[in-house]
C-alpha cells in the first residue's frame, strides 16, 4: 500500500498495515477452510486455471475491503470518490497482494507435504512394529510344538508302565500350555514368571530323565520383577538336554542362575554331556534353529545392548551366558491371591 | 458316606471321575447328569452332600446350576468341586464358596486332595462354608483359605495346609506338605489376615504355622531357629523367643 506522504503519522501506518494483515489472515482462513484439500493437491493444469485467477481475484477483493476501511488515505490528495481510489490503489498494491496470496498459497502446499509425510513415516513405524511383533510370535511359535510333540511322545510312553507318572505328565503339560496361553503375545514378563515356567518345563524334564540329572537354579529375589523376554529361557535349557545331558547316563548337572552386573540382568545356563560338538552347525534341527531364534528376538528387543555366548568351560561342561539390559517391571498386575474368612 | 452327583455333559469326563472315585470308599456315586437341567434334577431328589460340576454345558452353565438349586431348594446346597478346562472362573467359584477347582486333566492326587477337604470341611462344622444355614457362632475374621494360581493350576488353598511362609523381596513363599508356591505379596499384608493363634511372625521374614512346630533351637552360632514337625528350619530373630516358647507350651 502505498500512502503517498513522507510524513505520515506511525499510528495510521501500523493501523492500515493491520488491517491489511488481517484481511489476508483472513481471506487465507477461509481459503483453507473451503479449498485448503483442494490446493494442496491442485496439479499445474489446475492452478494456472483456477488458482491464478482466483489469486487476482482475492487481491482485488481484499483491496476493495481496505479502501473501504480508509476512505482519507491517500493523504494530501484531494478528495477522491471509492472507485478512483480502489484504482489508484490497485494500480499499486496489485502485484504486492498478488505475492501474498502466492505466499500463503506456498504455505498452505508445504504443510500439505508436511502433513503427508508424517502420515506416511507414521504409517511406517507402525509397520516396523508389527513386523517385530510378527517376527516375535513367529520365533516363539517356531519353540512350542517340538516340545509339544516330545512330551507327547514321553506320555505315549509312560502310559503303558506308569499309568500314575502318565497322568501327572499330563497334567504338567496341561499347566504349560495353560501358562503359554496365558501369557499370550505379551513380548516381555517378569523374570519370576518365565523361571516358574522353567521349573515346570525342568520338573518336566526330570520324569524323563529319571534322576540322571541334578538341577539346581539360583535366582536372586531381587530379580524377580526384572523384564525378560517371554520364553528365552526355554530354548536354552531344552538345548542343554538335547545336546549335552541326553548324551549322558548319570550324573548330569544342569544349573540355571541369575544375576546382576553393572545394569545389566546375567543369566548362566551350565550343563555336563559331552561339550560342544566341533561341526555343530551342520547337525540337522540341532543348536543352530533353537539359538538363532534367541539371537533373532534378542537383536530386537535389545537392538546391540545384549550378548549371548556359549562356550566349552572346562571338560565337557558347556555354558551359555546371556546378557541383557536390566528393566524392571513397573506394572502393578492384578491381584494373585484372595483371602477369604469364613 | 458321601453321596455324590457327578455332573459333566462330557461321558469320558464322567466316567474318569467315576473310576478314580471308586478308591475312595466313603464316597458313594448317586447319579449322573449330563446337562444342567438333568444335573438341578437330580441334585433336587437326591439331595447329595457333593456336587462335581462342570462349568461350561449346554444350556446353562454350572453357576446357572448353582443359582436354580439356591432358589428352589431350601435344603443345604451339596458343596461343591468344579471341575472345568477354563481357569477364568476361579474367582467366582470362590465367591460362592465351591471347595475346590479342578483344571483339566487333573491327576488322581488332585482328585484325592479335593475329596479330602469336602471330608475336612464335614468333620469340621464350626467351619463350614457360607452354604450353611445363617453364621456360625464366632465367626472369625481371619483367612481361611487363600486363592492363587500357581505353576498353571488353580489352588483353593486351606491356611491350615501351610506349613509356613518365607519373604523374598516383593514375594512370599508359601510352603505346605509337598509344595511351595510363590505369590506376589507381602508379610504384612499376610500377617494380618492369618490368625495369631495359628500363624507366628518369627521373624522379619518368616511366618511358621505352629501347628507344625516341633521345637525351638539355639543354633551352635547362638541365632535361633524354629523346627518343623518335617524336619525344616526356619530362622528365628531373638526377640520373638519367648513368644513362641509360650505358645508352644500352652498349645
Amino acid at each position: 500500500m502505498r500512502l503517498w506522504s513522507y510524513r505520515i503519522p506511525i499510528p495510521l501506518l501500523l493501523e492500515a498495515w493491520g488491517v491489511q494483515y488481517f484481511l489476508w489472515g483472513v481471506v487465507s482462513w477461509l481459503l483453507w477452510q473451503l479449498w485448503g484439500a483442494q490446493i494442496q493437491r491442485a496439479g499445474i493444469a489446475c492452478i494456472l486455471t483456477r488458482v491464478l485467477p482466483l489469486s487476482i481475484l482475492t487481491s482485488i477483493l481484499v483491496e476493495m475491503i481496505w479502501v473501504l476501511c480508509f476512505p482519507n488515505l491517500p493523504l494530501n490528495r484531494p478528495h477522491m470518490a471509492y472507485w478512483h481510489r480502489l484504482w489508484f490503489e490497485l494500480s499499486e498494491e496489485l502485484f504486492d497482494n498478488v505475492v501474498i496470496f502466492w505466499c500463503a498459497f506456498g504455505l498452505f502446499r508445504g504443510m500439505g507435504y508436511y502433513q503427508s509425510f508424517r502420515e506416511k513415516e507414521d504409517a511406517a513405524n507402525q509397520l516396523e512394529a508389527q513386523l517385530a511383533h510378527a517376527q516375535i510370535s513367529a520365533l516363539r511359535m517356531q519353540l512350542n510344538p517340538h516340545f509339544l510333540f516330545n512330551t507327547m511322545n514321553s506320555i505315549s510312553s509312560l502310559m503303558r508302565t506308569d499309568v500314575e507318572g502318565a497322568d501327572m505328565m499330563l497334567e504338567q503339560l496341561g499347566s504349560l500350555l495353560r501358562i503359554t496361553l496365558e501369557r499370550g503375545d505379551a513380548p516381555l514378563i517378569r523374570l519370576r514368571d518365565e523361571m516358574e515356567f522353567i521349573e515346570m518345563y525342568l520338573a518336566m524334564q526330570d520324569k524323563r530323565f529319571v534322576g540322571r540329572v541334578q538341577q539346581s537354579i539360583k535366582v536372586d529375589a531381587s530379580l524377580y520383577d526384572v523384564l525378560v523376554p517371554t520364553m528365552i529361557l526355554q530354548p536354552i535349557v531344552e538345548n542343554a538336554y538335547a545336546h549335552g545331558l541326553s548324551k549322558i547316563d548319570k550324573g548330569g548337572l544342569l544349573a540355571i542362575e541369575a544375576h546382576e552386573d553393572r545394569g545389566h540382568l546375567i543369566f548362566s545356563v551350565l550343563n555336563t554331556g559331552i561339550g560342544l560338538v566341533p561341526d555343530s552347525s551342520k547337525r540337522t534341527g540341532g543348536q543352530g534353529v533353537g539359538l538363532a531364534n534367541i539371537k533373532g528376538r534378542l537383536q530386537l528387543h535389545y537392538g546391540d545392548d545384549h550378548s549371548f555366548q556359549i562356550s566349552e568351560i572346562g571338560r565337557n561342561t558347556v555354558q551359555v551366558t546371556l546378557s541383557i539390559p536390566l528393566q524392571m517391571s513397573q506394572s502393578e498386575e492384578e491381584e494373585t491371591a484372595r483371602f477369604v474368612a469364613q | 458316606m458321601i453321596h455324590t452327583v457327578l455332573a459333566d455333559d462330557e461321558v469320558l469326563a464322567r466316567q474318569k471321575l467315576r473310576q478314580l472315585l471308586r478308591d475312595e470308599p466313603d464316597v458313594d456315586i448317586v447319579g449322573e447328569g449330563a446337562s444342567a437341567s438333568e444335573t438341578i434334577e437330580l441334585v433336587r431328589a437326591a439331595g447329595p452332600d457333593l456336587l462335581f460340576l462342570d462349568i461350561r454345558m449346554p444350556g446353562m452353565d454350572g453357576f446357572d446350576v448353582v443359582g436354580a438349586l439356591s432358589s428352589i431348594t431350601d435344603k443345604p446346597l451339596p458343596r461343591i468341586v468344579f471341575t472345568t478346562a477354563y481357569d477364568q472362573y476361579a474367582v467366582r467359584a470362590f465367591e460362592i464358596h465351591a471347595v475346590d477347582y479342578l483344571l483339566k486333566p487333573f491327576t488322581t492326587e488332585r482328585l484325592r486332595t479335593a475329596v479330602q477337604r469336602v471330608r475336612d470341611q464335614f468333620s469340621a462344622p464350626e467351619q463350614t462354608t457360607g452354604q450353611s444355614n445363617g453364621k456360625s457362632k464366632h465367626e472369625s475374621p481371619y483367612t481361611t483359605r487363600i486363592v492363587f494360581k500357581s505353576r498353571g493350576r488353580i489352588l483353593f488353598l486351606p491356611v491350615a495346609d501351610i506349613r509356613w511362609i518365607g519373604a523374598e523381596e516383593n514375594y512370599v513363599r508359601i510352603c505346605t506338605e509337598k509344595e511351595t508356591h510363590l505369590l506376589r505379596e507381602t508379610m504384612a499384608h499376610l500377617e494380618v489376615r492369618l490368625d495369631p493363634q495359628v500363624f507366628l511372625r518369627v521373624h522379619r521374614s518368616s511366618i511358621v504355622n505352629l501347628q507344625y512346630v516341633k521345637e525351638v533351637r539355639t543354633e551352635p552360632t547362638g541365632d535361633f531357629s524354629v523346627l518343623l514337625v518335617n524336619g525344616q528350619k526356619v530362622p528365628m530373630s531373638r526377640s520373638y523367643r519367648s513368644r513362641v516358647s509360650e505358645l508352644l507350651i500352652r498349645g
